[in-house]
């Protein structure tokens, strides 16, 4: 598959920073709940079928995203846990910590969800999210043949997405 | 901290560019078809609507992502930011945004340069028709995919002779997102 | 139809200036739109010939019009009455102004003499459309092949124009070929001419 666009992806990756960003595996998911996309480079346990994996994941980021909000200690307003936020709303939760993982987290205001899991000494992933954003622009959504809300299957997408996550590393 | 949004021009300057006349004369050709397919003046403004729509759910993401735009739940900002940034870094016009109601929920946007008008005059036959009608459905889409459910309707079009394009936006309500799964797990 | 000024109001249309054609768009802007162009068409059609037939009287209107604004702005109405001077007109004014760039290539066709191709390695519209395979040799070039063929009816020089992929040795991505049949009579002028 062939994409068009500009020579250079705006913002250009961030260089790759020292410690370990392995990736373990990625989901992204649409403002419905639709999983447009898991990878897996690295995961050596799995627990769940696919469909309930994604559907865990889903609902565990759609109740960080309201428990954060709820325990934000500098903001006045705050709607009742369980209350649906509109994306950006409240307080942006990141990224959640283990001794085993790390677990980044970014939120378009269109509602697209990108989940990064990697070793637990990734450094802050954020501007490598936004990175994914912008992959996700230039290869998915500007392909006339893709259908908003539906599975990528883009093997552009694939490909520079695989690259640039082992270059994290 | 997040980095700022990014401004119109630095990004309108950093895409790839093409020139307006191919743009326009392209959408000339589609509005063209439309009038011999479809007959209909109401039948073409409904179906430029569309087009603008299927446009706008897409659109959103690229602006998002290229103007570092982290959230887009105040109608107000988010109406000032389609207007400078929106517009000028797809169609590399700058638009500007006025007439708020006191609620905050209707506003017009403004537009005096519109590269889908050049060498357009309509004739008398389509009188009745929303030349530019795909803009209101690009917006319509777009603010729809951040939750923003709106009706956008035409208040000044230069091509029936007044002297700027107005939209009018009428935020309807927000839709924050539900979860999407039924409670059976 | 003459251009729309910018600053000023002009009663009728006409009076205005033609605009200077320095203005630009997003190629983005452009990609949504010819996708949105070809999403209907493909809605109208239940083939992929009449699909390239469609988007190919789109581009017919495009090229009649793109031949008025060119040869008032850029050649002082100036009309080509040669057909080399036609092809290079098409070849490098038209491309330029549409593509910002002149076509890669102008050549005679060997097999023919009334044919010629002007070919381009990467296409603007067929950047960003990717054909899937059960389209065949649909080729999204068939718009500008309608443009060409709007340019060169108008100039006086009819001819049949189609878009062609043609693979090359080397690369992943075919080039596009836009192959140009001139009829008959524009021969007939030609060795006429001299």
């Amino acid at each position: 598959m062939q994409f068009f666009g500009s020579s250079e992806i705006s913002p250009s990756p961030p260089a790759p920073t020292a410690s370990g960003n392995y990736g373990h595996m990625m989901y992204v998911f649409n403002r419905n709940g639709v999983c447009l996309l898991y990878r897996e480079w690295n995961r050596p346990l799995r627990t769940l079928n696919q469909q309930q994996d994604h559907k865990l994941m889903f609902g565990l980021l759609f109740s960080l995203k309201s428990l954060t909000a709820k325990m934000d200690p500098t903001s006045v307003e705050k709607g009742n846990l369980g209350v649906p936020l509109l994306p950006g709303q409240g307080c942006s939760f990141h990224s959640f910590r283990t001794n085993t993982y790390k677990l980044s987290f970014m939120e378009s205001p269109s509602g697209i969800k990108i989940i990064l899991v990697t070793h637990p000494r990734a450094g802050d992933l954020r501007e490598p999210l936004k990175y994914i954003y912008n992959l996700y622009v230039e290869y998915v959504v500007k392909n006339p043949l893709y259908s908003p809300g539906t599975p990528i299957k883009s093997e552009l997408f694939n490909t520079n997405l695989d690259q640039y996550v082992r270059g994290l590393g | 901290m997040a980095p700022p949004p990014r401004s119109g021009d630095a990004i309108f300057a950093n895409v790839d560019r093409v020139n307006a006349e191919l743009f326009t004369l392209t959408y000339g050709a589609i509005v063209r078809q439309l009038l011999t397919d479809l007959e209909e003046v109401d039948e073409v403004n409904k179906q430029l609507d569309q087009m603008g729509y299927n446009i706008g759910i897409r659109l959103i993401d690229e602006f998002l992502a290229k103007s570092n735009i982290s959230t887009c739940v105040d109608f107000k900002e988010t109406a000032e930011v389609i207007a400078k940034v929106g517009f000028k870094m797809f169609l590399g016009v700058t638009a500007s945004v006025s007439n708020w109601d006191p609620e905050g929920t209707t506003c017009s946007i403004i537009l005096e340069d519109n590269p889908l008008v050049d060498f357009v005059e309509l004739p008398d036959t389509c009188q009745g028709l929303y030349y530019c009608n795909i803009l209101s459905g690009v917006v319509r889409g777009a603010l729809e995919m951040v939750s923003m459910k709106t009706e956008i309707t035409w208040v000044r079009d230069m091509l029936r002779g007044d002297d700027a394009f107005e939209l009018r936006l009428k935020l309807l309500k927000q839709v924050p997102e539900e979860y999407p799964y039924k409670d059976d797990e | 139809m003459i251009g729309v000024g910018k600053t000023k109001q002009y009663a009728n249309v006409l009076d205005r200036p033609i605009s200077k054609g320095k203005q630009e768009v997003s190629l983005s802007a452009f990609a949504f739109l010819f996708s949105e162009l070809v999403q209907y068409n493909q809605t109208q059609v239940d083939n992929i010939a009449e699909l390239e037939r469609r988007l190919e009287d789109a581009g017919y209107a495009v090229g009649a019009r793109v031949l008025e604004l060119l040869c008032h702005r850029e050649k002082g109405n100036r009309r080509e009455t040669r057909l080399l001077g036609i092809l290079s007109f098409v070849h490098s004014t038209v491309w330029k102004v549409l593509f910002g760039k002149v076509a890669d290539s102008l050549e005679k066709g060997t097999e023919h003499e009334d044919e010629y191709m002007i070919s381009e390695k990467e296409l603007l519209v067929n950047r960003f459309i990717s054909v899937p395979k059960d389209m065949g040799t649909f080729n999204c070039g068939a718009f500008v092949a309608g443009i060409v063929r709007g340019v060169l009816d108008g100039a006086g020089f009819p001819a049949v124009v189609t878009a062609h992929f043609v693979p090359v040795d080397g690369q992943q991505r075919p080039r596009t070929t836009i192959l140009i049949k001139f009829a008959e009579e524009v021969l007939v002028r030609e060795a006429r001419l001299g």
